[in-house]
């Protein structure tokens, strides 16, 4: 039950199993120790603790991944390199369009093949549309990346009167 | 001032720590005590409120210096307990409420 309880606190985020994992696996076994010896509270205990960590480590994914604005502003600032998921993301979006694209045509075809097709010249203008957002993307965050890298942003910092001594 | 009303085993859970200062077990314990045994949180569950309650600010973790286990510790801090009063307070009048209710019905 230990090693399932252990296994179990993986579902948590990192930070919060850092923090809390061995106190709880500690809490765990004290509780375990003074636990009466009939099967039914034996049961009754291991699915309230598997629920528990359930429900808690859904709890804290969901709230790791809907991080204050404040949290997600600074993750943005410190940003060094060009976000690969969202490339990634992208092309799998431009696949999944090209897809359904198909599978329409498919339809179509099927049962009105005398209908005048503009599926043809979709997938083009997909690729076409994509390439620009791309394209229109990649300049803005050179454009972010270059102000960061001359340090534009500290001009906040600046002490633009100064001090009367 | 809590914006909303505390759940059941957020409420005993700081009733718990407002007594004294305590780790995570005691407090396992002293809330199922506290409930007759209605309430018996998990540790998911526990650990999961008492996360809440440190984000918040209601409750402080602390090291036990005397434990040979270096155990960490929770205790309410001044936040925490004007909430807990104020739901008290939220609780009291809708006890006085529901009472006065209930008699005028039966006279």
């Amino acid at each position: 039950m230990l090693q399932l309880y252990r296994a179990l606190l993986f579902l948590y985020p990192h930070r919060y199993r850092r923090e809390f994992g061995e106190e709880m696996t500690f809490v765990f076994c004290e509780t375990r120790r003074s636990l009466s010896t009939t099967l039914c509270g034996r049961v009754s205990f291991c699915v309230r603790e598997i629920m528990g960590l359930l429900a808690g480590a859904f709890c804290e994914r969901v709230h790791a991944l809907t991080l204050s604005g404040e949290s997600n502003s600074i993750r943005r600032l410190n940003m060094r390199r060009f976000p690969t998921s969202t490339i990634t993301l992208m092309i799998v979006i431009l696949a999944g369009v090209a897809l359904t694209i198909e599978n329409a045509h498919t339809v179509q075809v099927k049962y009105e093949p005398s209908a005048v097709s503009v599926w043809g010249t979709m997938p083009g203008f997909f690729t076409v549309g994509f390439g620009l957002v791309f394209a229109i993307a990649a300049a803005v965050w050179s454009i972010l990346f270059a102000l960061r890298r001359s340090g534009m942003h500290r001009l906040d910092n600046v002490q633009t009167w100064p001090d009367q001594r | 001032m809590p914006s909303s009303p505390l759940t059941e085993p957020v409420f005993l859970v700081l009733l718990s720590l407002a007594e004294q200062p305590r780790h995570g077990y005691s407090i396992l314990k002293d809330v199922e005590g506290m409930s007759a045994g209605r309430v018996v949180l998990s540790t998911g569950t526990l650990y999961g409120a008492l996360q809440r309650l440190l984000r918040q600010g209601w409750i402080e973790r602390f090291h036990e210096d005397e434990s040979s286990r270096d155990r960490r510790a929770y205790r309410l801090t001044s936040r925490g307990r004007k909430n807990l009063q104020s739901e008290i307070e939220r609780m009291r009048h809708l006890s006085r409420l529901a009472s006065l209710r209930v008699a005028r019905k039966e006279a």
